[in-house]
Formats: structure tokens, C-alpha cells, sequence
């Protein structure tokens, strides 16, 4: 019998402490058919799940282009993400997916991209990042603003510092106001009075953008301000999810489930949602 | 009734409370609550036999609290309250949830109400809550309207039914449990319907750890029911509500009387009858008898 | 097929083959649709009150394992369960209820199919009894259907005089299954049948689904709703009953230090953590917002996502609602 509840196993082959409360585990799929017919698009997300404690619902942090392992970050907050944290290299959890639809890369090749993360937020993000990097000269100007709460605070710090190294991307790093520590030089400031400083150009320009609710709700006037259009503004909505199959309901937010009609939509079509999530 | 819907309109045209939690008429045998705030909501108040709804529920709840702050100054809420019912107020008060001075208490000489909404009432159909009960005027109360009647005689099949069980061992009682508890689908409308249930958390949302299994099989049904009858026990008065509110029909009722002969024939006390008295199970005399224990 | 007759005995003959052909018979009894061992139990009262609960949990279980898992040292075996279900009858489903697959397999069916789900209802033979009831809280001719329908049931059955039953077969499934009891089948009179079913008085119509599922596009934001939550007590009745709603959750429960089993298990939209988020952050934090989820996803998202309303009219929910909440009072007041 077809098991659509039933999830592949995959081996924690890597584990880094991102900040004292993130977490990033790179995995390998345990099945090798699976392992060597799985792909995905970048945006899509997978029910990661503690055999005894629960599933729990973060997006695929690497790209798809970078076959190696499958990564996932996530923040300590709840059961099973406690449980998570509590695992060691080697052993093995349950890996449900890909769920959701992607980013519309296809179409935003040809075009200039920034990027704006806060958080835990650079997780979905950096999926599409590092896929944009991988197909570098389908794109022009890639444009990263990222920041944290604190310099302790910011994820993927190795990852961020291949992203400096390259001269063909601009990276900003930016650390809220009281965040930064001596010898820090990156930027201090919130990520939405960055992005108004660097003032990326809106032409022919798309945006991708994640991080918490308070920072995407300050950062959307600054863009709208910089002439960005609402269809060509990207986002992922990390609703709560459960089943991934559009089946359990609970990420139903009006006419569409977040984990198929999303998680990535682009402005016009979250301001059409009901303001519920 | 004229005469309750009077008096509550003038409570709140006084501005002594904010709102009368009451019951409305919504056909010719049966009531549902309204949060009266108008002098229109008052014309629609009732109290009859079809007055099911154990009201007190509302007092614990952050909505219905809120409706006190007016204009910078709190006001008193005002419920309509079946003698049975005021006992869960002084439950409440019992155990710190309500001040005394907070709760307009406006209850009724009470001859027994019907069994379930629909019901001609009449001795046949008389609630198995009211059969034993000693209370047909309020222990408190701030008002009290209707006129004192006879209550139907009706032979007290809860309590044959648990002397039946007390004749069984304890694999046969597991089994009656058993059976009555699989037929619960967690839908935890007993827990919803209880005014002692007040948690803002309830155990059965705990999830590190998990104590109670959400799963509505044999094991989380018989765990969610027995857990909730140990967190009354000593304190449900027995409204009964929790009963009528089960979609299954699950005999909750002798749980709730089995705890209430408990308290009271192993340390004399009876929940929700004295302002004056400590709740049973938050006070110890070093007296308490161990017998339930041993 | 043409309308057959069956008389009441030779049914409760056909029911005693069913049983004694290993299959299984659901029939209503006092509290919930249950199984049925010996055809004493079966009562068909056309007058009867919808059962408290719907029949749903025969094909959605209330609780049920969806794998089971061993865990070893650092590695983790998964078992797979296998569904099995035997040939079931449903007799003396309301016409209520009988639609309830129709609406229900859009759902577990949409991309990505639950077997869970369809491997039951493969089995199911839904023979569907007119009803007499109506009470204040019925309302199946508000949402497109009537006391008198034959939709979503295999066979239909029609109490045409004081010994007999109508017998029409509506769908191919119940055209094969019937073909087993045939001997108790004997000619039909449609004119009787339509007799009968025209004299069944329809419950008024309560409110136009069509113009409340627009009101419902536009009016998310209506006060209305701050009242509508004053009185639900955030249990999860309404949903359980409901022979349509389907939410559920995903659970891990161990059974020992190693061993256990990944559940699948009903939830509500009324409950307060449906929406709650692990940061603490809950989008519907209050009682009006959760209730008006259940009325926008009932009559209007499920209706634009599958064209069916996700209700039959039953009115099971408000019936048996600890505090008389009524779903067609507010869907009735859905309007400007």
C-alpha cells in the first residue's frame, strides 16, 4: 500500500553549531535509489522528523544544484527541534519530502536579484543563493543584505564569508544596534535601514526575502519606496505545517494551503491572503 | 421572569456590572447562554427547566473578564445560577480564582431540571444530577426568583449503578471502564463544559513531555479520563455537564458521584459548599484519614 | 437497473447474508453508526434523529497508526502497516450522511492520494434510507440536498408502505453488489416510490449558499465575527461529529524505550493551539478568528478549491453543542 505518511531515513553525517540556539545538519539520504533519483527546486521544504518525538516542517537549506547532502537549519524552540538538538553525527532521522512549490528561478534568469535575510530567516534563502551562485551567469547583479540580532546571532557564518570573497556579488552583513562586538566590520543597523541605505535599484530587479514578521513588515515600505513592484518581491511563509500533503488543514490560510500553494509567494499574492498567519 | 429581567437590567443600567451571564430561550424546550450587555439582552433572560448550562464556566474565561474593565473602572459580572451551579462559584472562589465581591450571584428556588434538550419534563426525564440533590435554594446568592417547588421522586439509578460496580473485581471494573472509555474520541468537550476545568493550560497540551497521549485509542482514552476524574476528584460538585456535553454518551457521571461520596465519606467534605472552608485537596490536617492512600 | 421492491423481512434476510458472507454491517444505533452482530440490533426508523456521530470514523479512523518505527543504536527500522478492510455495508444511511465520501475524497485525494483513506472506502456500500426527521437544527436543503436525495449513496431505499422498502440502485458499485441478493429483489412501482418521497416535508431552505459564499469573499474583516466566538468553549465536538471535517495531527507515541508508532489522530480548528506556532506566536489567538476559519473553509475555500461544500446539512455539530452554538443561525447571518 502507497504510504504518503511515510518518511525516507537519512543519516546526520554533519552537525554545526551555527549560534548557541541554531543548528545545521547536513544529511545523506540512507536509501541509495532514493538518495540517487531525489532532486528538488529550491524553496521546497521537508518534514524532518525524531523517530519517538515528532515531525517538524523547516525548508531544504542547500540547493538543489549540490548534490553532496541535504542540509536543514532550524532554531531550538519545541519538541521536536529539541529532540533534534539533542542528536549526534551518525545517527539517523525521518526525511518526508519535497513539499511545497519552489522559487520561480526559470523566470528570474536574465535579471538582477537581491537578497534580504534576518535571522534564521537566511535559511530558506541561502537554498536559493547558493542555486542562483551555482547558475551565476543566468543572472546580473546578486545583491545579499543579511542580519542578525547580534554578531553570536548570524548563521551560516562560513558559508557568508565565501559569499564576501566573491567579487562578481556584493554581501552585506549587518548586526542590530548594541550587536556588534569590537573589531566587528560589518554594518550596525536594522536590516530595513540597510536596505534603504544600499538602495539596490528596483529595475529589473527581484527580491527574496525572509526573516521575522517585525523585519518584513519594516523592510516591504523600504522596497516599495525603492520602486520594487509586489509581484517581483519573493517571500517564504514558515506557517505552521504539519502533514506537508495538503491534507491535515492546518496550514490553510484562505483559499490556499501553504504547503502547496506555497511556501513561496510572491507579495501581491500574500496581500490577498487573509491576514492570519 | 419579568421580574428577573428587571432586575437585571437595572443592574446594568446602575452600572453595578458590566454583564448577566444568563440563559435565553431558543425553542420551546431549550436554552443557550447569552452574555447579556443591554438592556435588550436582558428581555431575552429565562430560567426554566431547560436551564442546562452550568454558566459558572464563563467566570474563568479571559474574554468574558475582559467585558468587567469599563471606562478605567472594573465591574462585578452577573450570572444567573441554578442552586448546583452556585456551588461551582464557590468552588472557584475555593480556590482563588474569583473574589466574592467580583460575582453578582442571581439564583433561583430550583425543583430539578430536565435531562437533555427536547425532553417533555416530567419525573421519567428529570436530570440524574438532581435526584440526590440537597440544595433546592442557593447556599449564596445575591437575588433569588421563582417559586419553591416539589422536585419529582425518582429512584437514584446512578448510585444502583455504582454499588453494581463496586460488587465487581477489579478485572471486571477495568473492563467496564475499558469499554465506556473506547468510546471517547478526545474531543475533550467534558473539559471545555467544566467550570473547575480552568487550566490555561491543560495537562493533555503539555507536550515535553507528554503525559497524557493525544490519541483517541484505549490507552490515551482510558489515560485523558482517568487523569481529569484524579485532577476533580475533591473538587467537582457534580453539574453533570460534563456528561451532557459528551457526544458519546460516556457514563461521567459516576466517576463524578463516585468522587464526591469519596471526599466525603473519607474526610467529610463536600466541594463548593462554604466560602469559609479550605479547598480538600489544598489544605492537610494532620486528622486526614490515609485509608485512600493505604 | 429499474426500482426494485424488497420487503422489511427479506431486507433483514439480505443483512443476514451480508453478516453471513464474512462481510461487515454498519447500521445507525442509539449514540453513532455501529457494527452490527446479529440483525436483532438493526433498527431502520426513518423518523429517527440523526446519530449524535456521523459514520466518518469508519473510513477516517479517530486514531490510527500511519508507520511504526524501531530504533536501534544510531539507525531506525520503519514498518510499514498494511490497511485492510473487508467488504462493509452502511444500511440506513441519511441521505445527510451518504454524501459525505463524495465531499471527503476530493481531499485525500488531491495529489497526493491517502490510502489510508481510499483503501476503505473501496469497500464501502452505501445504502442510503430516506428520512422523515427535521428539527431546528437540520438544514441539508440549504447545501444543494434533501431528505429524499440518493447522492453518495449505492443503493437507496424508500419505506414505499408499512412492509416494504423501495430498493433503487444508484451506482455501478451497488449495481454489483446487489446482484447477490437478487432473490429477495421483486418488481417496483416508481409512481408509489414518488408518492412517498413527495409527501416528505422539505426543512425550509435557511439561507443561499451561493450568496454567502460571496458575502464570505469580502467580508473577512467583519465585526460580526467578534461575537460569534463569545460563547464557543474551544472543544473540538462540532468537528468530531461532523461527518465531513478532516483535520488531523501527526504524532509520535512509543510504545517501550525502542519501539512505537507515528499516529494520525483527529483535531479541530476550534482548539486554541491549532494555529499555535513553537515561537509562541498564534495567528488565531481568539475564539472569533477560529470560528470564523470554520465557517470560511466549510463555505468558501473548499468550495473554490473542490466545488463542494464541506457540509451536509446534518446539523449534528449544533445539536450536540455543550453550549447550542447553531451553524446555520450563523451562516444564515452571513449576509449584509
Amino acid at each position: 500500500m502507497d504510504n504518503i505518511y511515510k518518511p525516507y531515513l537519512a543519516e546526520i553525517a554533519e552537525i554545526i553549531d551555527e549560534t548557541p540556539d541554531t543548528r545545521t545538519f547536513k544529511l545523506k539520504l540512507k536509501d541509495p535509489e532514493v538518495a540517487k533519483n531525489f532532486n528538488f527546486k529550491a524553496g521546497q521544504f521537508a518534514e524532518y522528523s525524531v523517530f519517538g518525538e515528532g515531525e517538524s516542517t523547516f525548508c531544504i537549506a542547500s540547493s538543489p544544484t549540490r548534490t553532496d547532502f541535504l542540509e536543514c537549519s532550524f532554531k531550538v524552540y519545541g519538541k521536536v527541534t529539541q529532540a533534534l538538538n539533542r542528536l549526534n553525527q551518525g545517527d539517523t532521522i525521518g526525511f518526508r519530502g519535497p513539499y511545497g512549490n519552489h522559487f520561480p528561478l526559470e523566470e528570474l534568469k536574465g535579471k538582477n536579484v537581491v537578497f534580504i535575510a534576518g535571522g534564521i530567516g537566511l535559511a530558506p534563502v541561502r537554498c536559493v543563493i547558493d542555486n542562483v551562485l551555482d547558475w551565476r551567469n543566468d543572472y546580473k547583479d546578486i545583491t545579499i543584505i543579511y542580519g542578525a540580532r547580534s554578531v553570536g546571532d548570524i548563521v551560516y557564518k562560513q558559508e557568508i564569508a565565501e559569499w564576501k570573497a566573491r567579487s562578481d556579488i556584493k554581501t552585506v552583513v549587518t548586526v542590530d544596534p548594541g550587536g556588534e562586538t569590537n573589531g566587528w566590520d560589518g554594518e550596525v543597523g536594522f536590516v530595513p535601514t540597510i536596505v534603504e541605505k544600499l538602495a539596490p535599484s528596483a529595475e529589473n530587479t527581484f527580491a527574496v526575502i525572509c526573516g521575522p514578521p517585525v523585519m518584513i513588515k519594516f523592510t516591504m515600505p523600504v522596497l516599495e519606496k525603492l520602486g520594487f513592484k509586489e509581484e517581483n518581491i519573493f517571500t517564504t511563509l514558515e506557517n505552521r505545517m504539519k502533514c506537508g500533503l495538503g491534507k491535515c488543514g492546518r496550514c490553510n490560510i484562505g483559499n490556499v494551503y501553504v504547503c502547496k500553494d506555497g511556501p513561496v509567494f510572491n507579495y501581491t499574492q500574500m496581500k490577498e491572503l487573509p491576514q492570519e498567519f | 421572569m419579568d421580574k428577573l429581567r428587571k432586575y437585571a437590567t437595572e443592574l446594568l443600567q446602575k452600572g453595578e456590572v458590566a454583564a448577566v451571564i444568563g440563559y435565553q430561550q431558543i425553542s420551546e424546550k431549550r436554552t443557550k447562554p447569552i452574555i447579556a450587555k443591554t438592556a435588550e439582552d436582558c428581555t431575552k433572560l429565562v430560567f426554566n427547566e431547560y436551564c442546562l448550562n452550568n454558566l459558572a464556566v464563563y467566570l474563568t474565561k479571559a474574554r468574558v473578564k475582559e467585558l468587567r474593565r469599563m471606562n478605567g473602572t472594573v465591574l462585578k459580572l452577573a450570572i444567573t445560577a441554578k442552586p448546583c451551579d452556585v456551588h461551582s462559584v464557590i468552588a472557584l472562589i475555593q480556590e482563588n480564582q474569583l473574589k466574592r465581591e467580583d460575582v453578582h450571584i442571581i439564583s433561583f428556588n430550583c425543583a430539578g431540571v430536565v435531562k437533555d434538550f427536547g425532553m417533555e419534563f416530567d419525573g421519567e426525564t428529570l436530570a440524574t444530577k438532581c435526584i440526590p440533590c440537597e440544595t433546592h435554594k442557593p447556599l449564596y446568592s445575591d437575588a433569588i426568583f421563582g417559586e419553591e417547588k416539589e422536585t419529582p421522586k425518582v429512584s437514584d439509578e446512578v448510585l444502583a449503578k455504582i454499588d453494581a460496580i463496586e460488587k465487581m473485581n477489579a478485572g471486571e471494573r477495568f473492563e467496564y471502564f475499558k469499554t465506556e472509555f473506547d468510546k471517547c474520541i478526545k474531543c475533550y468537550a467534558c473539559r471545555a463544559a467544566c467550570p473547575l476545568c480552568y487550566c490555561q493550560r491543560c495537562i493533555t497540551d503539555k507536550t515535553i513531555p507528554r503525559w497524557v497521549e493525544s490519541s483517541a485509542h484505549s490507552r490515551g482514552n482510558f489515560s485523558w479520563n482517568v487523569v481529569r476524574a484524579f485532577h476533580l476528584s475533591g473538587r467537582c460538585i457534580g453539574c453533570g455537564e460534563c456528561e451532557r456535553a459528551c457526544p458519546m454518551d460516556i457514563p461521567l457521571s459516576l466517576l463524578n458521584r463516585k468522587m464526591v461520596i469519596e471526599a466525603k465519606e473519607a474526610y467529610s467534605y463536600v466541594s463548593g459548599r462554604n466560602l469559609e472552608t479550605p479547598t480538600l485537596v489544598g489544605s492537610f490536617d494532620v486528622k486526614d484519614s490515609d485509608e485512600l492512600f493505604m | 437497473m429499474e426500482e426494485k421492491i424488497i420487503s422489511k423481512e427479506d431486507l433483514l434476510n439480505l443483512c443476514k447474508d451480508v453478516i453471513g458472507n464474512g462481510h461487515t454491517l454498519i447500521t445507525p444505533g442509539k449514540t453513532e453508526y455501529a457494527v452490527v452482530k446479529d440483525t436483532s440490533e438493526i433498527v431502520l426508523d426513518t423518523t429517527a434523529k440523526p446519530t449524535k456521530a456521523s459514520y466518518k470514523t469508519f473510513v477516517f479512523p479517530k486514531a490510527e497508526p500511519v508507520i511504526y518505527y524501531k530504533r536501534g543504536k544510531n539507525d531506525v527500522q520503519l514498518l510499514d502497516v498494511d490497511v485492510k478492510q473487508k467488504k462493509t455495508v452502511i444500511l440506513g444511511a441519511k441521505p445527510c450522511d451518504a454524501n459525505s465520501f463524495n465531499i471527503l475524497r476530493h481531499l485525500f485525494n488531491w495529489d497526493y492520494k491517502d490510502e489510508f483513506y481510499n483503501v476503505r472506502e473501496k469497500q464501502f456500500i452505501v445504502i442510503g434510507l430516506m428520512c422523515k426527521f427535521s428539527d431546528e437544527f437540520c438544514f441539508c436543503t440549504s447545501i444543494g440536498s434533501s431528505p429524499v436525495s440518493d447522492k453518495g449513496a449505492d443503493i437507496f431505499l424508500v419505506p414505499v408502505d408499512e412492509n416494504n422498502y423501495t430498493l433503487k440502485v444508484v451506482t455501478e458499485k451497488g449495481g454489483v453488489f446487489i446482484k447477490d441478493y437478487e432473490k429477495y429483489l421483486k418488481a417496483g412501482d416508481e409512481a408509489k416510490t414518488k408518492k412517498v418521497t413527495g409527501e416528505v416535508k422539505l426543512p425550509e431552505v435557511a439561507f443561499d449558499s451561493k450568496q454567502v459564499h460571496e458575502w464570505l469573499g469580502t467580508n473577512f474583516e467583519n465585526p460580526k465575527w467578534d461575537g460569534v466566538g463569545d460563547l464557543c468553549l474551544s472543544c473540538a465536538q462540532c468537528a468530531f461529529v461532523c461527518p465531513v471535517c478532516h483535520c488531523f495531527d501527526i504524532v509520535d507515541e512509543d510504545y517501550n524505550y525502542t519501539e512505537g508508532r507515528r499516529m494520525k489522530n483527529w483535531d479541530g480548528c476550534q482548539f486554541g493551539h491549532f494555529t499555535l506556532h513553537a515561537s509562541g506566536h498564534n495567528p488565531r489567538d481568539i475564539q472569533g478568528k477560529r470560528y470564523r476559519q470554520r465557517i470560511n473553509h466549510k463555505f468558501k475555500y473548499y468550495v473554490d478549491k473542490f466545488g463542494e461544500i464541506l457540509c451536509t446539512g446534518c446539523g449534528r455539530c449544533s445539536r450536540g453543542c455543550a453550549v447550542s452554538i447553531d451553524i446555520k443561525e450563523i451562516v444564515s447571518n452571513c449576509k449584509d
